[in-house]
């Protein structure tokens, strides 16, 4: 059944109404922190991770990991932030040997271990740094854990991000289990043939080529495919695209997200340029 | 600045993507090499679409590595300003034609190998040449140190040039210089980042070198700058390089439909 539409460029089409949905397309998120709207939940993730980052000594990785965890205790989703706060153990083991052993300058004394010595401030340089990156591996873990990709993006496409945009994010995101399995198999098939995975670096750098080569050509005859069956739905029509989901939003959690992005970008400010110090 | 987007260069940019984590991830722990190859896809994007699609495509990868369910990047996404400027590099270099194929022969050819020894071997030299390097009681460094050094720098130089003269390609040159600028620049733009993000180090092996340049006595940003320039330009030059060969395996008739194609490919005279 074809509908008449109004072709002007960048006018909206109608808003669907929810009620005709099937319940399937509007299933609602359980719980406090995760039913609120995917944008107000990234607003507060990006939040976090700038203040962790860029509000320095023990205040601002400290306040972050506070609120993580009480996000995290409060949506249930603690313990599934473990494998997250546990990926950053290489990363921490480097800070703690490398800070503590050979921070450049610090004389106080804590103890020597043959060659090199650990020194007080090394010490605290190498936990603040900790603090930092576990408070932002687990901001990013209550973001992923909580809000499902369609949701956000299609959220945002609802406040004006770009299809493109959302097409690049969205198709990117479901691409990459797919081209790890065709990495694997392509490991697999030059092996069979006699790829050196083992043996010194150089025969391994060698190796480079033979699994990229065919990655990427494999991938651009994809791009092929995908670029006509893009044109082949009016992708590059100059028209907004109708939201089928509309995600339920309310002047509080507006307010929310204004109070966080300005709140954190004062704090940061004033940080940075030495006019709050804090411990 | 449209045309950089097209159709074709958005379809692009969510493989390119995907190379990029697909790649770094399998070239980490299946062939366990300390170099990360994570850009493949940004530079050919680079390459082949401009520079604003190179950018996107750096700062996008390194999000999703970071932000995308399932995946777990670590500590990545703060590097998203670095893979960022690698596709904007990448993008003036596809632009004037860097990874066009330029047949030549004769001493024109011999010329270009030489150059293009010397400069890997220039790179390499003041990193040979520092004082944390060379004095065994400053950088603590082992004996062979400094022989591994020149004897990768002779290495890649030795392949540099063999890769020139051998397939009568000036390219060779230019996409080696391509490299070396990239990863010089990379490293200089990582460096800040890593230092006051990650307090010097980012987990990798690569930590070893920024460790003795510490106990050389550098400080947090010089030494995760000297860890930078030492990595960097090998790891950009070898990912040129595969872009490189791999666009010139490719179909001219599958490149010229990018907004860089015809700077890349290289038109053959009709035959009279």
């Amino acid at each position: 059944m074809r509908r008449p539409v109004d072709a002007s460029p960048g006018r909206r089409l109608s808003e669907p109404r929810s009620a005709e949905l099937p319940p399937f397309l509007s299933r609602q998120p359980e719980g406090f922190y995760r039913s609120l709207n995917p944008a107000t939940k990234l607003v507060i993730a990006f939040a976090m991770a700038a203040v962790a980052f860029a509000v320095r000594e023990w205040t601002g990785p400290i306040v972050v990991l506070a609120l993580v965890g009480t996000i995290a205790i409060s949506a249930h989703i603690a313990r599934r932030t473990v494998p997250f706060a546990l990926a950053t153990i290489p990363l921490v083991a480097s800070i703690f040997l490398v800070n503590t052993f050979l921070y450049p300058g610090a004389t106080d004394v804590l103890f020597k271990l043959g060659p090199v010595t650990a020194t007080g401030s090394g010490l605290a340089a190498a936990l603040q740094a900790t603090l930092r990156v576990v408070a932002f591996a687990l901001s990013v873990a209550i973001l992923s854990l909580t809000t499902s990709t369609d949701d956000l993006l299609s959220d945002l496409e609802r406040r004006g991000l770009g299809r493109r945009a959302v097409y690049v994010i969205g198709s990117a995101i479901g691409l990459i289990p797919r081209m790890l399995e065709r990495a694997g198999e392509i490991t697999d098939a030059q092996r069979a043939r006699g790829l050196d995975t083992q043996g010194t670096p150089w025969r391994r750098i060698r190796g480079v080529l033979p699994l990229a080569g065919p990655m990427i050509s494999g991938a651009l005859s994809e791009v092929e495919e995908r670029t006509l069956a893009l044109e082949a739905r009016a992708f590059a029509a100059p028209m907004h695209r109708t939201v089928l989901r509309r995600l339920p939003d309310s002047p509080a959690q507006r307010l929310i997200r204004w109070g966080v992005g300005i709140g954190s970008a004062v704090v940061i400010a004033l940080a940075l340029s030495g006019r709050l110090v804090l411990p | 600045m449209s045309g950089q987007f097209s159709t074709r260069v958005i379809a692009l940019i969510p493989v390119a993507i995907a190379i990029n984590i697909a790649l770094g991830y399998t070239v980490q722990t299946v062939l366990k090499l300390p170099i990360y190859l994570d850009s493949i896809g940004t530079i050919l994007v680079g390459v082949l679409a401009g520079p604003l699609a190179g950018l996107a495509t750096g700062v996008l990868t390194n999000l999703i590595w970071q932000y995308a369910p399932g995946i777990g990047g670590g500590t990545i996404g703060p590097f998203a300003i670095t893979a960022g400027v690698i596709g904007l590099l990448a993008g003036i270099w596809g632009r004037y034609g860097v990874y066009r194929s330029r047949p030549a022969s004769g001493s024109q050819l011999l010329l270009a190998a030489i150059v293009a020894a010397a400069l890997v071997i220039v790179v390499v030299l003041p990193i040979v040449n520092n004082q944390t390097y060379l004095d065994p009681n400053v950088g603590g460094f082992p004996d062979w140190a400094v022989p591994a050094a020149i004897g990768i720098a002779i290495i890649a130089a030795i392949v540099v040039a063999g890769f020139t003269y051998l397939r009568h390609d000036l390219a060779g040159l230019w996409v080696a210089g391509a490299g070396l600028v990239t990863g010089l620049i990379a490293a200089a733009v990582s460096a800040p980042i890593s230092a006051y993000v990650f307090g010097g180090v980012t987990g990798s092996g690569t930590d070893v070198i920024v460790a003795a340049l510490r106990q050389g006595g550098a400080d947090v940003l010089n030494a995760s700058l000297g860890q930078g320039f030492f990595s960097d330009p090998i790891d950009k030059m070898i990912t040129s390089f595969v872009v490189f060969i791999v666009l010139a395996g490719l179909s001219p008739r599958i490149i010229a439909r990018f907004p860089n194609g015809p700077r890349l490919v290289t038109v053959d005279e009709a035959p009279s």
